[in-house]
């Protein structure tokens, strides 16, 4: 996980051999692999062994579906009849079922990404590489995608994925790196990384920026965010309740961290319209790993996933 | 051997059928007012050899260009694909595509012109190896391309030149050291056998002579084709 330009997925393309990587510094399935240009006969095998689903899902636009499916299939070396016989199952879960005669020049990007899903599946690789795998899917098809991607975890097959859901992570990962300018944050299990940031509701109190963009001295939202906790460091946020256990600030938010869920709201409100802030919006959540995210960096890491939001 | 790429570019081509009749049509259309008209042998095959060596290479280099763009060649590649067979079955597909575009072109010369059975029967094969060549040629211009525009002035001028040392702009001089190389040049016989089907009479190529030098050249092309692999749908562009 991180945010774009973190570099998720430049390591996918370097661990899929897309990119060369420096010596030694890429290791899989016990060979270490060079720069492009050496190592070429085992990069190829290597490819053979690997599944890409890539953020954007090309397809031959002229070919239907299925014979989409099957030109990959075969230049992964799978015969047509073992093909089709893996396409059975995959199309039905994935409900392609119905468009597998379509030109792809026809389908939504949703149908681009199952079949692109498909096709990355149908050599039942022993390494799965996923750019934002669900982003796109409706919730029947996302719900398909985790189960194909449980039942390949339970065969322990590993599946690498960069994505910026956190539910995703938390529900499917038995590791989480948090990526930052090209460096690992953290890393760990969901539960390890989300013991960090505690079990404290998040009350995101989303303002309006200044009517110049730039910040405000003094402006709690500015950009240049900081770990430092207001109560202590801004007066209008001094008198909250205890139950409030921190509040800070990242860009064009306040987020605070609530012992008692929502029930101090009114209190932090006041706070923030004390401060002389306009309020747009408020979103009350459970800590995901954006939290992690924001506890490593002082940054967002994206759009926060509410549970409930209140507009004001 | 399944060959899923050949068969990729054959499905392709077929379906897209409004581009299939106009790859038929508008060679046609240039050819066939020279072909019926009393223009020189020289000047008609020159004209000829330049329009289905342009139309094999230009036909090679730019969807490779869009296919490298798109994200498919990289697809292909990260399959464990040998990128070099790929690019051979490509070659090869999309030279007999042309081939199959271009015959009623080289119909119509042939019947203009009177040809005898005997010059139509050394086209033919010399189309064949011209075009695999022209073709090979695009994908090649397609490697060191950057886009399309450039992908079309590189095949361009990369032809024109390998025309012109095949001698289809000037007149061959026996002895001289462009006599020597143009033997090697893969566009030659196909000068060589549109003139004579032209009307400029009997070849005088011996077959075994050209033939040698022309695998070789092809097979120098491709193997450099197959070297740029790694700049091909592997983020080079």
């Amino acid at each position: 996980m991180g945010p774009n330009g973190s570099g998720k997925s430049t390591l996918l393309r370097l661990v899929s051999t897309e990119l060369p990587s420096r010596p030694g510094s890429l290791e899989l399935f016990g060979e270490a692999f060079g720069p492009s240009g050496r190592d070429f006969r085992r990069r190829r095998d290597l490819r053979k062994k690997v599944g890409i689903v890539h953020d954007t899902p090309v397809h031959v636009e002229d070919l239907t579906g299925m014979e989409n499916g099957l030109l990959f299939a075969e230049l992964y070396g799978l015969s047509r009849a073992e093909a089709l016989a893996v396409f059975a199952n995959l199309f039905t879960s994935l409900g392609l079922d119905d468009a597998l005669d379509v030109p792809t020049r026809e389908y939504s990007y949703g149908m681009k990404k199952k079949l692109l899903i498909a096709e990355a599946l149908v050599h039942d690789p022993a390494l799965l590489i996923m750019d934002e795998p669900a982003l796109g899917l409706d919730p029947p098809s996302r719900a398909a995608l985790l189960r194909i991607l449980e039942e390949r975890s339970a065969k322990g097959v590993c599946t690498l994925a960069a994505t910026n859901e956190p539910a995703l992570a938390q529900e499917l990962a038995t590791t989480v790196v948090l990526l930052h300018e090209g460096e690992v944050v953290a890393h760990g299990s969901p539960s390890e990384l989300l013991a960090k940031v505690g079990s404290a509701t998040r009350i995101e109190v989303h303002v309006a920026s200044s009517p110049s963009g730039s910040p405000t001295p003094g402006d709690p939202t500015a950009a240049s965010m900081t770990h430092a906790d207001l109560t202590t460091s801004d007066p209008a946020f001094a008198g909250l309740p205890a139950d409030i256990v921190s509040v800070r600030r990242l860009p064009g938010r306040i987020v605070a961290e609530s012992r008692s869920g929502s029930d101090v709201l009114p209190q932090l409100v006041s706070a923030v319209l004390a401060a002389g802030l306009k309020i747009e919006r408020v979103e009350i959540r459970e800590p995901d790993l954006t939290d992690v995210f924001t506890l490593f960096t002082g940054q967002a890491l994206g759009p926060a996933r509410p549970t409930s939001s209140t507009g004001l | 051997m399944t060959l899923p790429v050949w068969r990729t570019e054959w499905l392709t081509a077929l379906r897209r059928r409004r581009l299939l009749v106009l790859n038929t049509l508008i060679p046609l259309a240039f050819v066939a007012p020279i072909a019926l008209s009393s223009a020189p042998a020289v000047h008609s095959a020159a004209v000829f050899t330049v329009l289905f060596a342009l139309f094999g290479t230009f036909g090679s280099s730019i969807p490779l260009i869009r296919d490298g763009e798109s994200g498919l060649l990289r697809r292909y590649v990260l399959t464990g694909v040998h990128p070099g067979g790929l690019l051979l079955e490509r070659v090869f597909a999309n030279a007999a595509l042309d081939l199959m575009e271009l015959a009623p072109a080289v119909l119509v010369i042939v019947v203009a012109r009177g040809s005898s059975a005997g010059q139509l029967a050394m086209v033919v094969p010399a189309m064949v190896l011209g075009l695999v060549a022209a073709n090979a040629l695009g994908v090649l211009t397609a490697a060191l391309a950057k886009s399309v525009a450039e992908g079309a002035l590189f095949s361009a001028v990369s032809a024109l030149l390998l025309l012109h040392w095949a001698g289809t702009f000037r007149t061959p001089v026996p002895g001289t050291w462009q006599a020597t190389l143009e033997i090697w040049n893969p566009f030659r016989p196909l000068h060589e056998s549109l003139l004579a089907a032209a009307g400029a009479g009997g070849l005088d190529l011996d077959l075994v002579l050209f033939t040698i030098p022309i695998g070789v050249t092809l097979a120098v092309l491709l193997l450099i084709t197959a070297a740029s692999r790694y700049t091909i749908g592997l983020g080079g562009r």
